[in-house]
């Protein structure tokens, strides 16, 4: 068990991706979370999960409860603006019946989880039915006004025809449907930034049961922290029954130094605004949810 | 001569009550009030010019063991009032979740009245939490039990205790194929333990009518034959859900009902002269200590045709299935027989369930100020809420809760009750008094009579 203060408690770091072609095609990296949760369902280790999937306007999420491999395969893809995943939490052990539950979001929604776990406020039944959390990594969030304005006015694409987005390289990348790639510098799109996303502390989903995220490995693969028993469990499975490629994350570039490097900007960064808020008001504090 | 003795506070049942009980030599209830004293929270006041959306969620907080029957009866008061018909899944749904909400309710009763019982041919009480067998597996069936029962009003209401699911005009949502599935799993195994659990209270019920005396604090106390007999009639609106004034033909009468003031039912003041240290465990009220259960009820008195009225299982069982005994013992024996019709209720709910229905109806009038009521046949009995809506917001707002009805001529049982086995008949109500200390009570001027415990 390594315990970093920036990438938190794991077992195993590794590179890796899908073996699921179909999957793969519409995958935002290596297909990790969307595999993971198709394997947990098909095993039986969960009956349904809590995923991002499409919502009303284009590249807007909805978070739904998917209970078939054809409905997780519809949350493929990072949309990079706000899914309040744990809105279904509780709901999807009343109406839907569910008896283990899995999730999928970013590292504050699997803080949520976890709270709801040990402190359930309201959340009767949750604890003991939380299955599997697939945890993804997260620098920042942005509300879906945001979105437009950096895709629309910055990238000067129209949100309708986007295949893919993606944050690398210190760039905002827009893939459209018909081949075109633009980039906004992502200076640009920093005022945007979901103000409640610069008291953040956890970059790689620290609590997750398995966290998965694109840096540190070569496009089309992930970087994998397998970090609990449940994680542990499942991962060496799943990788038993065939369904990832995997490398030793040692093997490939940029690798764990680059994860570090990021996870070190946003903690500390994040920490001096926590700082600075104890000195916002004259003789004044603004609140710390970590004192 | 006749003495004052009081219990206060009564236990083993929910909320806070006290009995003031005139007794003669033999310490036979000449007369006796059973009284809720629990603070009065007025949730029949406070909902005027609240939305209908919001006061069955209110109403619901009345009570955390009755909260199904209390949103359905409020919320359906709403519709009775706006005249809003719903679509048939909501009403399987809705009466799945009143089923469940009854077995859990009665099980948990199980566990209040066993201590006053024995295991059939001893002489040992029935302690629930003894790891001794044969009621270490007693205890386990009714924790299953009401764990199946919570688990079903979970998922068909969203929440065991408050619902979430049901509003004005339907539900929420329906439940997914696992979700239904789901709950008739848990159905069946629930009605094998259901059962095996009415068979064997009917056996400790039943050994307890032929023992003739029962030990309370060392001392043999006779029980009557009678015990717990009245002659206040019955009182109920359907064998298990309930009836609405937008029924064609509705179950209950509007114009037969009146509330009246604890004033014109209760004892006067009196001063406690008979005390007993030894009632288990703390003993009775000290002597000297004045009651006045007039002014200190903190209920209300409904009254149908002029009268107190009992309400409940065995009512239920009399207005509809012919059940003929009364009193104590067959309170309690009614309440056991409706077990098992609770879980068939369910299983045949679910297959009648469509879970793509839709479960909203397409069109919630806002209500123009009609009075609307709907009675829900609570676990403890006829639960009647009375509402007008105009424009979305509630006029007017009354509940006739189960324990509210039952409080007086419960009183009017103890009659003829050694005072010592006063609670056995009082639990034989299965009494819920914070559902029936819900309102503020008034006199004819309007005054509040019980603003002196509201001062507290
Ligand atoms: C807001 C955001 C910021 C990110 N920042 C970084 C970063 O800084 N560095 C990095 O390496 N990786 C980041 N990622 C993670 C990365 O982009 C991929 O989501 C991750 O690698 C999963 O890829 P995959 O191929 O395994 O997922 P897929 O198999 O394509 O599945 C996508 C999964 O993401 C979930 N998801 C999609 N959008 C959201 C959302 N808005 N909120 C919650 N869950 C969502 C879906 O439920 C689904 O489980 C971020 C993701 C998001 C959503
Ligand atoms: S930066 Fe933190 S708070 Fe913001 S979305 Fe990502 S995980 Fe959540």
């Amino acid at each position: 068990m390594v315990s970093d203060p920036y990438l938190g408690k794991y077992t195993t770091c590794i590179s890796a991706r899908s073996t699921d072609r179909e999957i793969l095609k519409k995958a935002q990296d290596g297909g990790i979370a969307t595999t993971l949760m198709v394997y947990a369902l098909e095993e039986g280790i969960i009956d349904g999960v809590i995923v991002a999937g499409e919502g009303d306007l284009p590249w807007k999420p909805r978070p739904f409860v998917a209970m078939s491999r054809k409905d997780i395969l519809k949350a493929q893809k990072a949309k990079y603006n706000i899914s309040p995943q744990i809105s279904w939490i509780k709901e999807a052990t009343r109406s839907f019946g569910l008896d283990k539950v899995g999730v999928t979001g970013v590292c504050c929604q699997i803080q949520a989880v976890r709270k709801a776990q040990l402190y359930p406020i309201n959340m009767r039944d949750v604890p003991g039915k939380i299955a599997f959390v697939v945890g993804l990594f997260c620098m920042e969030n942005f509300l879906y006004d945001s979105i437009q304005a950096i895709v629309e006015d910055h990238t000067n694409q129209s949100l309708s025809s986007v295949k893919k987005m993606r944050i690398g390289k210190g760039k905002f990348q827009v893939y459209t449907e018909r081949g075109n790639v633009a980039t906004a510098p992502l200076q640009a799109t920093h005022k945007y930034g979901q103000p409640g996303c610069y008291v953040c502390l956890d970059y790689v989903s620290n609590l997750g049961d398995i966290s998965t995220g694109s840096v540190g490995s070569p496009d089309g693969w992930s970087t994998v922290f397998v970090r609990t028993r449940v994680g542990n469990d499942i991962w060496s499975k799943a990788v038993d029954a065939g369904l990832f490629e995997t490398k030793p994350i040692e093997e490939v570039k940029p690798g764990l130094e680059l994860v570090m490097k990021l996870a070190k900007i946003k903690l500390d960064g994040n920490r001096k605004t926590l700082e600075e808020r104890r000195n916002f008001g004259v003789n004044k504090a603004l609140r710390d949810p970590y004192a | 001569m006749t003495k004052v003795v009081e219990i206060s506070p009564t236990t083993r049942h929910e909320g806070h009550s006290k009995l003031t009980l005139k007794v003669n030599d033999q310490g036979i209830v000449e007369r006796g009030d059973w009284l809720s004293i629990t603070p009065v929270r007025g949730i029949e006041k406070l909902a005027i010019g609240k939305t209908m959306e919001q006061v069955p969620k209110i109403a619901s907080r009345v009570c955390g063991i009755c909260p199904i029957p209390h949103t359905l009866a409020s919320i359906e008061a709403m519709e009775a009032s706006i005249g809003c018909e719903i679509p048939t899944d909501v009403k399987l749904l809705r009466v799945i979740l009143h089923a469940a909400n009854r077995l859990h309710s009665h099980a948990l009763h199980n566990i209040l009245i066993l201590p006053d019982f024995y295991i059939p041919g001893t002489e040992t009480k029935i302690n629930p939490f003894s790891k001794e067998q044969p009621l270490r597996s007693v205890a386990v069936r009714i924790f299953r039990i009401r764990e199946i029962a919570q688990t079903i009003i979970a998922v068909a209401g969203g929440e065991a205790i408050h619902p979430s699911n049901p509003r004005v005009g339907g539900m929420y949502r329906n439940v997914s194929p696992r979700a239904k599935q789901k709950m008739a799993d848990l159905a069946k195994e629930g009605l094998v333990l259901a059962h095996e659990q009415m068979e064997f209270m009917l056996e400790v019920i039943r050994n307890m009518q032929n023992r003739g005396f029962t030990d309370v604090a060392g001392k043999e106390i006779p029980i009557p034959r009678n015990l717990g007999y009245h002659n206040q009639g019955v009182m109920a609106t359907a064998p298990m859900y309930g009836s609405s004034s937008l029924d064609e033909k509705p179950m209950w009468d509007f114009a037969r009902w009146k509330d009246t003031r604890p004033w014109d039912w209760y004892m006067g003041e009196v001063t406690i002269d008979l005390e007993d240290p030894s009632y288990p465990i703390g003993g009775t009220t000290k002597v000297g200590t004045k009651a006045n259960p007039r002014m200190e009820a903190c209920n209300t008195v409904p009254t149908y045709d002029g009268q107190p009225v009992e309400v409940g299982p065995r009512a239920r069982l009399a207005t509809f299935k012919n059940f003929t005994e009364k009193g104590t013992f067959a309170q309690h024996i009614a309440r056991q027989l409706e077990y098992p019709n609770c879980f068939y209720t369910i299983l045949k709910c679910l297959d009648n369930l469509d879970t793509s229905g839709k479960v909203l109806a397409d069109h919630i009038p806002q209500g123009d100020g009609s009075m609307g009521w709907a009675a829900n046949e609570a676990p403890r009995g006829t639960d009647v809420h009375i509402a007008r809506v105009k424009d979305g917001r509630v006029l007017w707002y009354e509940m006739l809760v189960p324990t509210t009805w039952n409080l007086p001529t419960c009183s009017r049982a103890l009659t003829g009750a050694p005072w010592q086995i006063a609670e056995m008949v009082v639990r034989a109500y299965d009494p819920c008094v914070a559902c029936a200390t819900h309102m503020i009570v008034t006199d004819e001027e309007n005054r509040i009579v019980a603003k002196k415990l509201l001062q507290w």
